[in-house]
């Protein structure tokens, strides 16, 4: 099956800096990628290859197999799109906003712009100018615009900025409807991986321009760091008694015991019975999954994770 | 054409809920009704009262008639009326960097291309409103204080030199377009305008002999009010005067079609 979404080595270079270096993405239809990194990692950057709005040093891109090319106005009829914080006509109110987009997209039926209002519940701001609307109203109004035209594609640079912890549920949860039940594509970059774990079913890292990482939310589960950590009131005593045993540990910046042997993670029980019989009967035995954040830290190597 | 046709009803739209609309409106029908006030002032000098700074400009006006009045509003069309095209163009394309609204122009199923064009449209349509409004109501002003010396024929002769004052001075926004565009904000073409209008009355005053090939000094050429002894335009003054223009528009138009835009 053709990708919906694709980069094919693109390179974005200013000068010495390379902003995207040779990044390859393959996106499916009805996919949620997620396009992690941190500020000024490269995500804006192929958002904006990916939208034609700035062109690669090298490679291509591709939406629907077409190549990507601002000269041709006919690959953007089923593309939504939002880059970086939504900004709109100020001295138009949100109504009118959406009506300027409505005629741009050429979509007829002028209840688009009532229902995209419901959709991103912004009925009670119609009639507010855009100037006048919270970062958050002004985030819908972003959204309101992508969605509009009930797009095939959607493409989302961190469409969660400004948004309250229900409206981040609320958007969530209307791209896994749009995605799992209209078969919409969508291609969403953030800088928080717990949040875009939760929905996406592929995530891409990049990192300082670099494609680091790329796998699907599952696998990215089972990369996770397991460890089982053990505190007892004799900590170097305990950490001899286990490598007698054959067990390698190390004792961590916290005064925690770290053992990362896989056999003695599936079996505590037996690492807990030989701690007793030795006179150093745990106070602390427990599995510990590496958390998301640790992960993507690991992942693009920063403090905080180990590579 | 119906990609252009959506982008000009569009572009209307914004102009139309501007508030900077309604600003050059009122703006340009203040100078016309100042001017018809300074002509009232030099043909009654007692109503300037003790006022030193309207008494002296009153003064200037040696023979307030229909013949001065025309000729200031030739001046005004040079000078005021170079600066209001430049100030609309400088806000219709300029607003779309400064709102950071152009990104949403970029990927849409209507082409860049028609945006430009419709924008470029309204410039002119707007900004040749403004200097019929500005001739319009300094008109109505000089029959309201009924100047003397009103006859069909200057009024023809005077209009014409207007119109075409006016149409040649407008045609000329599209480079300050550009560099509005390039520059993606207001301070370097509102400079550049600045500077155009003083490097053209210093062609006129200090190197004539240049004035009929330097774009902005052919507009005061055609109308007359450079004087009978000023030089006379000559073909190639409309043909440096037209690629300037066009230069400005394709400018224009590749900047959007192919310069990254962030």
């Amino acid at each position: 099956m053709q990708p919906v979404i694709q980069t094919e080595k693109i390179s974005k270079h200013y000068g010495r800096l390379k902003a995207v270096d040779n990044v390859s993405i393959n996106v499916q239809k009805g996919e949620i990628y997620g396009f992690l990194g941190l500020n000024g990692a490269g995500k804006t950057t192929t958002i904006r290859m990916l939208l034609g709005m700035i062109s690669p040093t090298s490679g291509n891109a591709f939406l629907n197999c077409k190549k990507v090319n601002a000269g041709n106005p006919q690959m953007w009829r089923n593309v939504g799109y939002l880059v970086e914080v939504p900004y709109s006509y100020p001295d138009l109110t949100v109504r009118e906003n959406l009506e300027i987009v409505r005629r741009l997209r050429f979509i007829d039926d002028v209840k688009s712009v009532n229902n995209v209002i419901s959709l991103l519940k912004l009925n009670a701001y119609e009639e507010v100018k855009a100037k006048n609307l919270s970062l958050g109203n002004s985030q819908r109004l972003g959204l309101a615009k992508a969605l509009i035209h009930n797009p095939d594609i959607l493409i989302l640079d961190e469409p969660a900025n400004g948004l309250d912890p229900a409206g981040i549920v609320e958007i969530r949860e209307l791209l896994k409807d749009l995605a799992g039940n209209e078969g919409v594509t969508v291609f969403i970059s953030s800088h928080i991986l717990g949040e875009i774990s939760r929905f996406a079913t592929r995530i891409g890292i990049i990192h300082d321009g670099k494609l680091v990482h790329e796998s699907s939310v599952d696998e990215m589960v089972n990369l996770r760091k397991v460890s089982l950590h053990i505190q007892t009131h004799d900590m170097e005593s305990t950490a001899k008694k286990l490598g007698e045993n054959g067990i390698p540990s190390n004792i961590t910046d916290e005064g925690i015991i770290e053992i990362r042997d896989p056999d003695a993670i599936s079996k505590p029980e037996k690492i807990a019975t030989l701690l007793v019989q030795s006179g150093l009967p745990p106070c602390l035995l427990k599995v510990e999954e590496e958390d998301l954040e640790a992960f993507f830290l690991r992942v693009i190597n920063m403090k905080g994770g180990e590579k | 054409m119906k990609g252009f046709i959506t982008a000009f009803y569009v572009e209307m739209i914004k102009a139309l809920k501007s508030k900077m609309l309604w600003g050059t409106f009122i703006f340009f029908g203040f100078i016309a009704v100042m001017l018809g006030f300074l002509m009232l002032a030099a043909k009654h000098p007692e109503i300037t009262g003790k006022s030193e700074v309207l008494s002296m400009k009153a003064s200037m006006i040696s023979n307030p008639n229909w013949a001065t009045f025309f000729w200031l509003l030739l001046q005004m069309v040079l000078t005021v009326g170079s600066i209001g095209p430049a100030i609309v163009t400088i806000w219709v394309f300029g607003r779309e960097y400064s709102d950071r609204t152009i990104k949403d122009l970029l990927a849409l199923p209507v082409s860049r291309m028609n945006i430009v064009l419709a924008k470029f449209s309204i410039v002119f349509i707007w900004s040749l409103f403004l200097l019929f409004l500005l001739y319009g109501l300094g008109i109505v002003s000089g029959l309201i204080i009924h100047l003397d010396g009103w006859t069909r024929d200057l009024f023809i002769q005077k209009s014409q030199a207007y119109l075409l004052s006016a149409i040649l001075t407008i045609v000329l926004f599209p480079v300050i377009t550009l560099i509005t565009c390039i520059s993606r904000g207001y301070l370097l073409p509102v400079g550049l305008s600045v500077l155009i209008l003083i490097s053209t009355q210093f062609v006129f005053l200090g190197m004539p002999g240049i004035t009929p090939y330097f774009p902005w000094a052919v507009p005061g050429l055609c109308s007359g009010v450079a004087g009978p002894f000023s030089p006379k335009p000559e073909v190639i003054s409309y043909i440096i005067l037209g690629i300037t223009s066009i230069s400005g528009v394709v400018g224009t138009a590749i900047w959007w079609q192919h310069a990254d835009q962030h």
